[in-house]
This record gives structure tokens, C-alpha cells and sequence, in this order.
């Protein structure tokens, strides 16, 4: 048996999710938010220290990027400098 | 609003998909390929390929890190599934791939406590939560996903979380590309490249694929629009003769990946000599196993595993449905001995496998979208 | 499309339309999600053992429906609803997608050794709630208790007893060309709701089950549009996927589904992402699924909005001749896909 159209594995799939920094729980856990309001438990410990209101890439529980930080930046923007 | 976006996007679509026309040679025929399970799902999901010609032609590649699990490593998972006091966790796909004798799903109809998760740490925390039993994880994915797998096992260790323990089937996203590449049989002209491998890796591990092969790659986004745009780009690289790696997915991809990523992926793994993927044979320095500072959480050693190679079925032609050398539909078991609920290869075994995506969404009388 | 695709494809074809024969070691998890397993257990080995030919939400014998039910849902509170509420809705719906007012129904539970007294009110006083909402007497019941650990909580299993309305003509052997298609409102509530409250997967939104009972809906269907109804359905589990196909291989026709105009909410949308499920595949319980000739579509569907609960009714796609017994979706993008029906089991113990 098996996946058939009404599955789709989105870390299987290599799949990352945007979404928000709701609250730091600890040193690199971090509560965050999709734009759906979908939350879960994400490590940030690859991103170093994340603020409230960022945008993450999340992908099977971990953030790999930082897509947006609060202030609107995105860190591609500051690591061309 | 979503539906407000997707209209948008409709409009866009079809300028971009005018644009592609207006960029092709008629009497060529182009075969691009995107690696990426996520990239065959939105070309799916979407019917992004309804929008191109005729002669641009879309392959699916093997990015799906779940269907290229050999049988044998499935039965062996299964095997310690079936361990006293085991609890064995995966991810949703993986309890559907095929050993020799039946899938994860199969095993926990026939006893065996196997749960679904969607991250590591889910599994960790089923550790915490049940000290009495041994957790295992089985760790699938390339790059994307290792570092989380990784993270995790360093918080086992951190916190001694010491019946948690690692079954891993991690593979990286470059030698599968190479071994394609390197096959005489190969008919492709340019590459979708893989959007959420490179924000670990980067693009610059994909420059070997313009230098040696004089293939263009363009990294993509997984919107619909961002799919088209790629295959744009190529089109255009292809006719402007010119052939590099693009990046089309900059907002969130970086040039030189996540070091940080990197280094916690050196720490945690090591490359194991040589690793077999289904449908494509044995790869060098393909797969990665636990390295010797966590040899404490690897499965394989807690565990005695069967270890036993179960070749593909013959009538099985994966490779070269992963090559473009044949299409889905073109298999002579496709659709017959071979189907979603009763896969042969690893083409079928999951929704994003080229056989498995074409059956269960492409498959009917198209008529092209107006553009 | 060349020779040799469409030569595959009618192959594949001519295998699926084969009667599914029931071939599998075991049962699974897979046989009770209401996809192609949940066919194969009951065309193949249920129906024919049975001699039933025509399988329908509800049995016709001499004016009368009668159905039955059972429910396993894990756990047995969430929110929006507990198994009592899904146990009555769920057996009035069946009796009402048949075109009967449902008129009783029988109520037996299996009790779990150890469950508290307080719970068992609480469901007890759920189902009565239900019950007097939805205008239907429980006349007959049975109870059994099996040791801890034999089942979670509680089973409840029904059986409905309604009478056929006049105006009903009801079949899903019915659906011609042409027909149009109707939902009552946004999909996949229930189905998220209870993964949600399962609190496995450490995520959190603000879901909640859709159960209601839908005989007020189908009875300004009825009203508005009787003789061109052509066939009724719930969407449980499978979801409306699973409707559409179970539907477009009983009456031989194509459907074609404009994405965009499906209902469902954003935050479900968003869940269901996360999950890795396909919305279309996600049950609801309290959401119908209408076929109504083209021209009484219009008054359906005003009649249907303006039912309680179903404010957020939409047409949904049309019926096609070609390609038979497929389901295609239309997709804002402006591209196309197939919609199969559900194989594996991608939320067990919904309902």
C-alpha cells in the first residue's frame, strides 16, 4: 500500500513551511505560527537568536532560514553586506 | 485571502506561460527535470504543465528521499519494529514504502507498535514520555531534513535521553545527480533545482552540474508561479546558449546554504562508504550514519538488524522512468502489476514518484489551457 | 496525447472498473477509513455475502429507510462535539442524504471498565440534547461494559429508523450530464478538529467538528427543488473526494470540481498543509453534498444558503460525460489533475 493523492508528506516532499516566531520557550525552541494560525513547536538552534514576529522556514520541526525579522529585513539582505 | 492570490496568480501564470512559447525553438523538444517531490507536487497539484507547450516536457526526478529506500532497509526497520519494547516512529510516507514481505503499516496491523510523527522531536518526546520502552526513529530525508534529525540527537544526548535511539536513512541530494548525469542513456536539458535542500547547502553545490555536464539548474520556489518562472529561466539559458546556476528562489535561499546548518550535520553524521537507492543502484558517499560521538543512539548497533540486500523486481524499470529515458505510462507494468496500492518500484511508492503522481493526478484526456 | 498513453490509460481503466475483491491478509487501519479498502471489504466480501445489490446510505423496504452506525472516535470529546452529538447527527444524516425524515433511532454503547459516571452523564445528556435537536426519539438501546483497555472510552453503535418523503426521488445511480453540484458549506472541519484534539503533533488552531443534523437542509432541498434532486450525500469520512468518486463510478459519469469555489476555511487549509492531507480527503460531519439538474441549481442553492448552518453553501463543479467515473479538479492556476479515491487512511478513528 501506498501514498496515493490524498496524502502528501511535506517532509517527505522536502517541504518547508513559512511561518512566525509566536514566543521563545527556551534557548533554541521557539513557538511559532503558519499564516493560518497553525502552531507548533520549532528549533531555532540554526538560526541563533530569533525574535518574536520573525518569519521562519520550517521543515520537519527545525527553522533552516530566516525569512523576514521583524523589522521587515531578511537575513539574505544582511549577509550581502 | 487565498483564493484572491490564486487569481492573481492565474494571470501571471499565463503571461509567463506566453513568454515560454515565445522563448522555445518549435522544432525542439525540451525534457527539464526538477528533483524536488515538493516541485512534482505543485506541478501536480496545480497542473502547472497544462501551461506549456507540447514540446517542453517535464520529468520527475528522484527527489523523494522516502522512495528511494531500498526493500531491504525497510525490512530491517520492520525487523526492529517487531523488537520487545520497541516503539518505532516515522513519518507519514514511510509507513507505506514496501520491504520484501509488507510495509510499517502492515507490521503495526500485525502488532507492532509503530507511530507516525512529524518531526524528530516528536519522537524524542514519545522517548520521554515512555521510559520503560526503546524509541526508535527512522530517519528519512536528504540534507533538508538531516540537520533536524541531527538537532535532535543532540539534545538526546544533552539530556541523557538514553532509550531513544536512531535508525538513519539519510541521503544527500548531489551523488544521485551525478550517477544521472553520468548515465550514457540520459536525455535531459536542464535541471529544476531542489528549493529547501539548497537553504542548507546552497547553490554552489549544484555548480558542478553547468561545469561538467553543461546542464543549466535553476534553484525554484514551490509556487505554482515559481515553478514556471524557472522553467522559464532555463529555456531562456538554453537559448541564450548560455548555461549556469540561477537562483530564482533568492528570498529564501542563500548562495552558501546555512553554515551553521552544515557544521551541526559534521558533528552529528558521517558519509557511509556507499549506500543503495532503489531504482538506481549502489551510489558512493550517498547515504549518512551516525557518527562515532553518537554511536550511543544509532539503531543499527543497538539493535541486531538482518542487513539483507532484496534486489528490485525485474519487471521493475524505475531507473529509467528516473532517467527520462521512458515515461510513466511507457513501464509494461504501469497501471497493471504496478499501482499506488500495489507498488513495485519506488516510482510508485510515493505520491511525489513520477509513476505515482502521473496515475493518481495526470492521468487523463488533457486539453491544453488556453494561454 | 499518443497512441500508447491512451492505450495505457484505457487498460488502467478497464482493470479499476473491475468489481474490488476483498485480497488482503488482514485488516487494517486502511479498511475503515471509507477509501478504496473500505469498497473492497464491502463489495468484496460484505455485499456479496449478503446478496445486497444496490448499496446506499439507507435500506428502502416498503416506504420506510432504515441504516446503522457505528462510532469510534478517539477521543470522545472535542472541540465542537463529543461521540454522542457524531453518533445521533451522523445516523439522522444517512437517513436524510436517502431522502427519509428520520423518525428514531436505537442507541447501543460499549462502555470501557473505569469510565467515569460523570462522562458517561455528560455523553448521555449529549445524545438526548441531539436527539431533541434534531427532532428524533431514541426508542431502544443495549449496553455492554468490556475491561479497560478494550476500547476507548466508549463505542456507540445506532441504527435509524425514517420514512421516505414523497418528494425524494434519490439515487446516485442519477447524476446525468450536466448536473450541477452543491455543498453546503466549507469542508474538512471535523476530520482537523480531531487530529487537533489528539494533541500528537504539538500543533494548536482553533478548529472545531462541524456536526449538525442535516434533515432541515435536505428538506428545503426537497422543498425548493424536489423532483430534480438527483442524489444526496454526506461527507464523513473519505471526505467529499470520496463522495464524488463513489458517486461518478455509480452513475458512469465524469466530475469536474472548480477548485477555487470549494469552501474551506483558511485555518483548516492551513492544518491540513502541515498534516500533509489533501482537504477534499478530510471528513466533515455535518456537510452535505448535493446533485441537482441544471435548471432548478439557481433555487437549490438560495434554498440551501439560506437554511441554518449552511450560510456558507456554494456551487462546487458539474457533471461531465467524459472521461466516466472520473473525478477531475479544476485548478485556480488554471491547470487540471485527477481526484482518486482515498486509498490509505490518512486520519484514523474520526467518527
Amino acid at each position: 500500500m501506498s501514498c496515493s493523492g490524498e496524502r502528501h508528506c511535506i517532509t517527505c516532499s522536502d517541504e518547508g513551511v513559512p511561518m512566525r516566531v509566536v514566543d521563545i520557550h527556551a534557548p533554541g525552541l521557539a513557538l511559532c505560527a503558519t499564516e493560518e494560525g497553525v502552531k507548533s513547536e520549532v528549533m531555532t538552534d540554526l538560526l541563533g537568536l530569533v525574535e518574536p514576529g520573525s518569519m521562519l522556514l520550517v521543515h520537519a520541526g527545525t527553522a533552516l532560514q530566516l525569512i523576514e525579522s521583524p523589522r521587515g529585513r531578511s537575513a539574505l539582505d544582511r549577509a550581502a553586506r | 485571502m487565498r483564493f484572491v492570490d490564486e487569481y492573481r496568480d492565474a494571470e501571471l501564470g499565463r503571461a509567463l506561460a506566453a513568454e515560454i512559447v515565445a522563448t522555445v525553438d518549435p522544432g525542439r523538444h525540451y525534457k527539464l527535470m526538477e528533483v524536488c517531490g515538493g516541485h512534482t507536487h505543485t506541478i501536480y497539484k496545480y497542473g502547472v504543465d497544462d501551461l506549456l507547450p507540447d514540446n517542453v516536457e517535464l520529468v520527475h526526478g528522484p527527489g523523494c528521499p522516502v522512495c528511494v529506500i531500498p526493500m531491504g532497509r525497510v525490512d530491517d526497520g520492520i525487523a526492529v519494529a517487531h523488537e520487545e519494547g520497541v516503539i518505532f516512529s516515522c513519518f507519514g510516507d514511510m509507513m507505506r514504502v514496501p520491504g520484501s514481505r509488507g510495509t510499517l503499516l502492515e507490521a503495526k496491523a500485525a502488532g507492532a507498535d509503530v507511530r507516525m510523527v512529524y518531526s524528530p522531536l516528536d519522537a524524542l518526546r514519545i522517548a520521554r514520555e515512555n521510559p520503560a520502552s526503546q524509541v526508535v526513529f527512522f530517519a528519512v530525508g536528504f540534507e533538508t531534513t538531516a540537520p533536524s534529525t541531527a538537532l535532535t540527537l543532540m539534545r538526546a544526548k544533552a539530556e541523557g535521553v538514553a532509550n531513544f535511539s536512531c535508525f538513519c536513512n539519510h541521503v544527500t541530494i548531489v551523488p544521485p545527480l551525478r550517477a544521472l548525469l553520468e548515465s550514457p542513456d540520459l536525455r535531459l536539458d536542464g535541471f529544476i533545482g531542489p528549493g529547501h535542500v539548497s537553504t542548507v547547502v546552497g547553490a554552489r553545490p549544484f555548480e558542478f552540474i553547468p561545469g561538467d555536464y553543461r546542464k543549466p539548474i535553476v534553484i525554484s520556489g514551490f509556487e505554482p508561479l515559481d515553478v514556471l518562472q524557472s522553467v522559464h529561466m532555463i529555456l531562456r539559458q538554453l537559448a541564450e546558449a548560455r548555461c549556469e546556476v540561477e537562483n530564482q528562489y533568492k528570498r529564501v535561499v542563500p548562495y552558501e546554504g546555512n553554515p551553521h546548518a552544515l557544521q551541526v550535520l559534521e558533528e552529528v553524521f558521517e558519509l557511509r562508504p556507499h549506500f543503495e537507492w532503489r531504482g538506481l543502484g549502489f551510489i558512493s558517499h550517498s547515504g549518512l550514519k551516525l557518527s562515532g560521538a553518537y554511536a550511543d543512539f544509532d539503531a543499527e548497533l543497538r539493535f541486531p538488524v538482518p542487513g539483507i540486500r532484496v534486489a528490485d523486481p525485474k519487471a521493475c524499470q524505475c531507473g529509467e522512468v528516473l532517467k527520462g529515458v521512458i515515461r510513466p505510462w511507457e513501464c509494461k507494468v504501469f497501471g497493471t502489476a504496478c499501482t499506488p496500492e500495489r507498488p513495485i518500484g519506488t516510482c510508485m511508492v510515493s505520491s511525489e514518484g513520477a509513476c505515482a503522481a502521473y496515475y493518481n493526478f495526470g492521468r487523463f484526456t488533457r486539453e491544453k489551457a488556453v494561454v | 496525447m499518443t497512441g500508447g498513453e491512451a492505450r495505457t490509460l484505457e487498460l488502467i481503466e478497464r482493470v479499476r472498473s473491475k468489481p474490488l475483491r476483498f485480497r488482503d491478509e488482514r485488516v487494517t487501519m486502511a479498511h475503515g477509513a471509507g477509501g478504496k479498502a473500505t469498497q473492497s471489504l464491502v463489495e468484496g466480501l460484505l455485499a456479496p455475502a449478503f446478496g445486497m445489490t444496490e448499496l446506499a446510505d439507507a435500506a428502502v423496504l416498503e416506504g420506510l429507510a432504515l441504516t446503522t452506525d457505528s462510532f469510534v472516535v478517539k477521543p470522545i470529546r472535542f472541540p465542537g462535539g463529543s461521540i454522542g452529538e457524531l453518533a445521533v447527527n451522523g445516523t439522522v444524516n444517512d437517513l436524510a442524504v436517502a431522502g427519509a425524515r428520520p423518525l428514531a433511532l436505537t442507541l447501543s454503547l460499549v462502555l470501557e471498565e473505569g469510565l467515569a459516571a460523570d462522562e458517561l452523564r455528560a455523553e448521555v445528556a449529549a445524545i438526548a440534547r441531539a436527539a431533541d435537536a434534531a427532532d428524533v426519539r431514541v426508542v431502544a438501546g443495549d449496553t455492554k461494559v468490556v475491561e479497560r483497555g478494550r476500547c476507548d472510552s466508549m463505542y456507540i453503535c445506532t441504527t435509524g429508523l425514517g420514512r421516505v418523503d414523497p418528494r425524494a426521488r434519490l439515487s446516485p445511480a442519477a447524476l446525468r450530464p450536466g448536473d450541477r453540484i452543491l455543498v453546503s458549506g466549507p469542508i474538512g472541519e471535523h476530520g482537523i478538529a480531531i487530529m487537533l484534539a489528539r494533541g500528537q503533533f504539538e500543533l494548536a488552531a482553533g478548529i472545531e467538528s462541524d456536526t449538525r443534523s442535516l434533515w432541515s437542509p435536505v428538506d428545503a432541498l426537497l422543498e425548493a427543488a424536489g423532483p430534480s434532486m438527483r442524489c444526496i450525500r454526506d461527507a464523513t469520512r473519505g471526505g467529499l473526494a470520496s463522495v464524488l468518486n463513489e458517486l461518478a463510478r455509480a452513475s458512469g459519469v465524469a466530475i469536474v470540481v472548480r477548485e477555487s469555489k470549494v469552501p474551506v476555511h483558511p485555518t483548516v487549509l492551513g492544518a491540513c498543509e502541515i498534516l500533509g492531507i489533501d482537504p477534499m480527503y478530510v471528513a466533515s460531519e455535518g456537510r452535505l453534498v448535493a446533485f441537482v439538474a441544471p435548471e432548478a441549481a439557481d433555487e437549490a442553492l438560495a434554498a440551501l444558503a439560506a437554511s441554518p448552518g449552511c450560510e456558507g453553501a456554494a456551487e462546487i463543479g458539474v457533471v461531465k460525460t467524459d472521461p466516466a467515473g472520473l473525478v477531475l479538479v479544476e485548478t485556480a492556476f488554471g491547470g487540471r489533475r485527477v481526484m482518486d479515491m482515498l486509498v490509505g487512511d490518512p486520519l484514523p478513528r474520526i467518527c
